[in-house]
């Protein structure tokens, strides 16, 4: 049922040059994805300092409590990112049908593989007159699927995994994700490593993320930033 | 079968006794033995029966944490490894260490040596002496007399003390639960003790359980635990902080106070109790002179203990450098780690393989490749050895040589070195004790008796030196230095693309190497030839045998089916297995 | 019939005062209230003396030497008062052929009853013959004696994970004792080695009340395993200040700040280390200057320098980290995407200028 829905979504794509604009992304998605997006960069940068810490604070040790605030900072948020990322889901099973297709590819279909083709060759600079997708493009599925929905699972697992370390044995974390440490062969320096590995593929996806999306509301005369403010996507002929 | 070598004449056409497990030492061994007709052993093969391939495990690491690899050789000469390695690494890249970092690494490595001495002797070792069930027999009041002959000081020595010990030990030898006494030689004849002595000794392996928990706090202090403490390239992890704000969480003068104390507590037990044992009983055993083996031959030591920083030649080293060949105790050869030719491994009869087995390595070159065969002379099959073929393949451990020598090491090869050399403390403590024991020769020093003995006057000279560099360490922390580690080194980026070094120590059962290559900030090779290798060798391409196996050469055993003189005489080296093949 | 703890401790001389009050530490020891002496004492007066039999395999004996430092209970009371030792290669009088035939008594005697004490691991390579007993591989006696066990107690790394020599390339296949004896009970005490009270207190809560310590997800005792050294680290409040040893002997190491930044891996391991301590709580490896290790740890001895935060990552090189690795990564993209971005403005331009062209030649 998922798979056939986030196939429709592709099928929009005849109808694109009949209509102006179409409404895409509704109020939730759109609220999520910004919350997401924050999240996401205090996530990263504390996670950094996590990993790397600053230099040592001058001062007695109970006059300082910088890297208490910084972990606080990235829990909290990591807190957001997790709950957010429920809200996220259960809108994939009520939203449109757009709202499903980060989580789910049409692998079996050789029409959207095609696409996902044409797409690369777009990017390529093979194809001169890009095609327009009311939804994601294929690619953009794929590159979403691929960096963002598994590294945000990636991420929510070792994430709370580590967090249930710290709210001890037999916490609410410790009981729904400790098996991720005893999945990564009981040493949780090994989950240490996965979560952090997962930052950076998260990083890279932003990068390409920001870039294909402002490049797109350039080059693809359609809208891009916009439609994830107003939901509306705009075909510019 | 019968040939000549270093002296003995090795014949295997004997009853062949076997003996394994070997227990009461560190790790798997075997050995076996052939008796003559009148139960002598006319020829010994000894067998280190496990390996784990560190060598091979430490290939391609970050040589700062080699030592703790290295450190898990072995638990009970714990450190040794680790002061070793991080001497090899410190060699091969030219790293030099702050005084206070050299008193610290010495207090450690002496107060190894003093426990380990201490646990040998009365927890591995004793029990070849002294027999348990014996004490039931004892009088207490006459116990306490010969307590208070032997150790005029010592408080524990009241007859209602040992009547008391001895009350306890007839309930649990009563009990029927003999636990680790079971099925021990208990009756032998080849135990010489009168019952006042064997319940006197009793005691002392309950004080001694008691008192050896204590010694090791010093490891603890300094390096965070025992066993197993850390260990540092380039100094040691533990900072000093005397003066300021924050001092608690360093060395500061609490920690100094505590490791002071255990210092002064571990001399008295040395000359109150552990000395006056050995005095006690070797006079009983004094007419028990087997077992010396090569030690009146080949003896060899490394020498330890540099008094200043970063000086590893003989004459900063407190203990002696050197080597004695062919029973000539006037000439004290030089010796010298980085040379090709002086020391080699040989593995013809040992489970591993070389491209040309006829000829040794240096360590620098060595390989490590297991290669387990039995010769075809082997009875039983290659999971279920009956007896083993020394003409072949025979065991674990590697067959080091001294300029194709094989060779003693330990505190007796130490204390014939330097005895030899006319080292003053050495020397001392050696004829003092001999005419404790109502005047016995130099001579009687090679045997399983003075192999016991040394050990036992270098652990009272370990607990002096520990003294020593506690002072030494104090005095340099009070001229201002409180530095305990050197970093400039300590980024791999400031190393050579290639290096090699070596690092040794005077280890508990005597000399120990490492040597290492680097490359790339890596370890290319890692070799290490341990004191159990040097003493526990198997044969080489000239048929010579090695320390163990030569100490047991022509001992007769009372009974041959309890082999109570041949565990004697392997326990009075003190084996260590793990450490020996690695 | 074997005697029960009680009778042994009389047996040894020891009053019914003392006896009491060794109850009454035991239940303060293991943080219990006085409501459960008195339930000690009835445990200790109907329990039989437990026979251990305790093997060797690949190891160091480091754990047999931390269990003799125990100082309370001291290790000669609970060799010779709690449990009866009747097996140990390190420790025991017997040699050869007597010190075998204590095998065959004990589990005959003891069938179902006796506690396997196992130090050390058994290595697979080679047959097994990388370890031998008796002429014998060390594996085959270890299924032998682990049959008629009652439980199965894995003392150290060596016995409850592989420790260094199950390091890469693990050449004998050094193997963890669960991994070999999969139908006992296996109580982990995992430690490089264990701490020596932490040793004896779990054999003496066995004994005490007659029953299994109470397991985490990976087969280690709760009560001292579960929580990391750095949950209970004195130096936490560093850490969450942001106080940090930079470099070895600098400023920050005289004063005792958070070793994290120079590989502490307090905050993996779990462990007593920072609670019981070591040597009769005279310190701990944090405390005398050096980060842990993580010596309790699965897999301790491959994770990396000892000394790096971010640890390696060996399917990558032997160098990589998370940071080099995943940096690289987004480098790369970023790269990519600037390069992406010129060409698109390039082509984008000569769009135009085609769309231009088109409409002049119109
Ligand atoms: C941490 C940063 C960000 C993350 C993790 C992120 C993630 C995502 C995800 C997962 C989607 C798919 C939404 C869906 O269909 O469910 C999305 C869509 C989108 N994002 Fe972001 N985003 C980030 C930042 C940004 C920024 C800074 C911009 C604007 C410059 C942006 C613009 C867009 C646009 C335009 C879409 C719609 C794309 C389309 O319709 O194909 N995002 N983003
Ligand atoms: C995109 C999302 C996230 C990013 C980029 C991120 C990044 C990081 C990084 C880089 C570290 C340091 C890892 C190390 O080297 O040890 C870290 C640690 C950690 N993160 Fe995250 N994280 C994310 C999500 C989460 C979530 C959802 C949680 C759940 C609460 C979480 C909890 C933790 C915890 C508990 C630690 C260990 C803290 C410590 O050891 O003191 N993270 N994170
Ligand atoms: N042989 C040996 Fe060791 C010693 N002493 C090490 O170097 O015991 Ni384990
Ligand atoms: S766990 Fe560690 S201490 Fe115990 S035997 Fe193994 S290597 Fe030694
Ligand atoms: S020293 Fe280690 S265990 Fe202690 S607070 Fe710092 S990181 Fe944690
Ligand atoms: S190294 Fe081991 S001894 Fe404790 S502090 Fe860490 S677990
Ligand atoms: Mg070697």
């Amino acid at each position: 049922m998922l798979y056939e829905h986030s196939v429709d979504a592709l099928d929009k794509i005849k109808d694109a040059k009949l209509v102006k604009a179409v409404y895409v992304y509704e109020a939730p998605l759109r609220l999520w994805h910004w919350v997401n997006a924050l999240a996401i960069v205090v996530l990263a940068i504390t996670g950094w300092f996590i990993g790397s810490p600053t230099p040592t604070m001058q001062g007695e040790a109970s006059d300082n409590f910088l890297f208490g605030y910084i972990r606080f900072a990235h829990f909290a948020a990591g807190y957001v990112l997790g709950i957010f990322w429920l809200v996220r889901i259960y809108w994939a099973l009520v939203g449109n049908e757009h709202s499903i297709q980060i989580f789910v590819i049409p692998v079996w279909s050789k029409h959207w593989w095609s696409e996902v083709l044409w797409e690369l060759r777009w990017y390529l600079f093979l194809e001169r007159v890009p095609k327009k997708y009311i939804g994601h493009n294929p690619m953009a599925q794929l590159a979403m699927f691929m960096m963002f929905t598994v590294g945000m699972f990636i991420m929510l697992f070792t994430g709370f995994a580590l967090y249930g370390e710290g709210l001890g044995e037999g916490s609410w974390a410790d009981r729904l994700f400790g098996w991720v440490i005893s999945l990564a062969g009981g040493n949780s320096l090994q989950v240490h490593n996965w979560h952090h590995l997962g930052m950076w593929l998260i990083v890279t996806f932003v990068i390409v993320h920001v870039y294909a999306a402002i490049r797109e509301d350039i080059m693809s005369r359609q809208s891009m930033i916009s439609t994830m403010i107003s939901g509306w996507r705009m075909f510019k002929d | 079968m019968a040939y000549e070598t270093q002296g003995f004449n090795v014949d295997n056409s004997g009853k062949r006794v076997v003996v394994d497990p070997v227990c009461r030492i560190e790790g798997h061994m075997r050995v076996e033995v052939n008796l003559d007709s009148n139960n002598v052993i006319r020829n010994a093969v000894s067998t280190g029966t496990m390996w784990r391939g560190i060598e091979v495990i430490l290939k391609g690491r970050d040589p700062r944490d080699a030592w703790a690899f290295a450190e898990r050789l072995c638990g009970v000469c714990t450190g040794t490894h680790a002061l070793t390695s991080i001497r090899a690494v410190e060699n091969a890249l030219g790293i030099t260490i702050p005084e206070n970092a050299n008193s610290i690494r010495n207090i450690m490595q002496l107060n190894l040596e003093i426990h380990d001495h201490l646990v040998h002797f009365y927890h591995l070792h004793a029990l070849d002496w002294v027999d348990v069930i014996s004490a039931l027999k004892a009088d207490p009041k006459a116990t306490s007399a010969l307590q208070q002959s032997v150790s005029p000081s010592w408080p524990l020595s009241s007859p209602g003390y040992f009547r008391d010990l001895q009350n306890r030990l007839k309930k649990f030898v009563e009990s029927g639960q003999l636990g680790p006494f079971m099925n021990g030689y208990w009756g032998n004849p080849a135990y010489l003790l009168p019952p006042e002595a064997n319940l006197m000794a009793v005691a002392h392996y309950l004080e001694a359980l008691d008192f050896q928990k204590e010694i090791v706090k010093i490891h603890t202090i300094f390096g965070g635990k025992n066993p197993h403490p850390n260990w540092l390239v380039g100094g040691v992890p533990c900072a000093i902080n005397l003066h300021d704000t924050g001092a608690v969480g360093a060395i500061n003068m609490e920690r100094l106070n505590m490791a002071e104390k255990i210092i002064n507590d571990t001399i008295t037990f040395m000359d109150q109790v552990y000395i006056p044992d050995i005095v006690a009983i070797g006079s009983f055993y004094k007419g028990w002179l087997y077992g010396g083996g090569l030690s009146g031959s080949s003896v060899l030591a490394y020498g330890d203990f540099p008094d200043k920083a970063n000086d590893y030649s003989p004459s900063n080293l407190m203990l002696p450098r050197g080597a004695i060949i062919n029973g000539n105790l006037n000439e004290i050869h030089p010796v010298d780690h980085a040379d090709p030719e002086q020391i080699q491994e040989f593995v013809d009869h040992a489970w591993y393989k070389y491209p040309d087995e006829t000829k040794g390595l240096h360590p620098w070159d060595g390989i490590t490749e297991p290669n387990y065969v039995l010769g075809p002379n082997t009875k039983g099959t290659r999971t279920n050895i009956q007896e083993l073929d020394e003409s072949g393949k025979y065991s674990w451990i590697k067959a080091p040589r001294w300029r194709g020598n094989a060779m003693e090491v330990g505190p007796l090869a130490r204390w014939v070195v330097g005895y030899a050399g006319g080292h003053a403390e050495i020397k001392g403590s050696t004829d003092k004790l001999l005419k404790d024991l109502g005047g016995v020769p130099l001579q009687a020093i090679f045997s399983t008796l003075g192999r016991t003995a040394a050990r036992a006057l270098e652990g009272q000279w370990s607990g002096y030196k520990q003294k020593y560099f506690f002072d030494k360490l104090v005095a340099n922390c009070k001229a201002g230095d409180q530095s305990t580690a050197n970093v400039e080194k300590w980024d791999p980026k400031t190393w050579p693309k290639e290096a090699k070094g070596y690092g040794f120590t005077e280890a508990p059962r005597g000399a120990l190497g490492h040597w290492i290559r680097v490359r790339d900030g890596k370890i290319e090779n890692y070799q290490m030839v341990v004191p159990t290798t040097w003493n526990g060798s198997p044969r080489d391409p000239k048929g010579q045998i090695g320390a163990f196996e030569a100490s047991l050469m022509n001992t007769p055993v009372a009974k041959a089916d309890e082999p109570l003189e041949i565990l004697r005489t392997i326990h009075s080296f003190d084996p260590c297995l793990a450490c020996s093949t690695h | 019939m074997i005697e029960t703890f009680y009778d042994v401790l009389r047996r040894q001389g020891i009053t019914r005062r003392s006896f009491l009050k060794f109850c009454s530490l035991t239940a303060t020891s293991l943080g219990l209230g006085s409501a459960a002496v008195p339930k000690i004492v009835n445990a200790m007066e109907s329990k039989p003396r437990t026979p251990v039999l305790w093997l060797h395999g690949l190891e160091c004996t480091c754990c047999s030497e931390s269990f003799i430092r125990s100082a309370h209970p001291l290790s000669k009371d609970v060799v010779l008062s709690m449990i009866s030792l009747d097996y140990d290669d390190t420790l025991m009088a017997a040699a050869g052929h007597q010190a075998e035939a204590i095998f065959d008594e004990i589990v005959n005697k003891y069938r179902g009853q006796y506690i396997l004490a196992v130090e050390g691991n058994p290595p697979l390579n080679e047959d097994g013959m990388f370890c031998i007993h008796a002429g014998r591989p060390f594996v085959e006696k270890l299924r032998e004696v682990a049959k008629d066990a009652k439980a199965i107690i894995s003392w150290g790394s060596c016995a409850s994970w592989g420790c260094v020599q199950a390091a890469k390339p693990n050449p004998t296949r050094a193997t963890p004792v669960h991994k070999v004896i999969t139908d006992k009970p296996i109580i982990k005490v995992p430690g490089c080695p264990p701490i020596a009270e932490v040793m004896t207190g779990v054999i003496t809560y066995m004994l005490t009340f007659d029953r299994l310590p109470e397991l985490d997800r990976q087969g280690r005792p709760k009560m001292f395993y579960g929580q990391r050294i750095h949950d209970k680290c004195y130096r936490r409040p560093h850490f969450d200040a942001g106080q940090f040893v930079e470099q070895w002997d600098d400023e920050g190491a005289r004063k005792g700040y958070c070793l994290y930044k120079v590989g502490c891996k307090g905050p993996t391991t779990y462990n007593a280390c920072s609670t019981t301590r070591w040597n009769e709580g005279v310190s701990f490896p944090i405390a005398s200057g050096h980060g842990c290790i993580g010596c309790s740890e699965d897999g301790f001895w491959d994770k990396g320098s000892f000394y790096d935060r971010v640890t390696d990552i060996k399917q990558f090189g032997i160098e990589s980290n998370a940071d080099k690795v995943g940096g690289t990564v987004a480098a790369v993209a970023g790269a990519a995407v600037a390069a992406h971005a010129a060409v698109s403005a390039l082509t984008r331009a000569r769009g135009k200028q085609d769309v231009k062209d088109q409409a002049g030649g119109n």
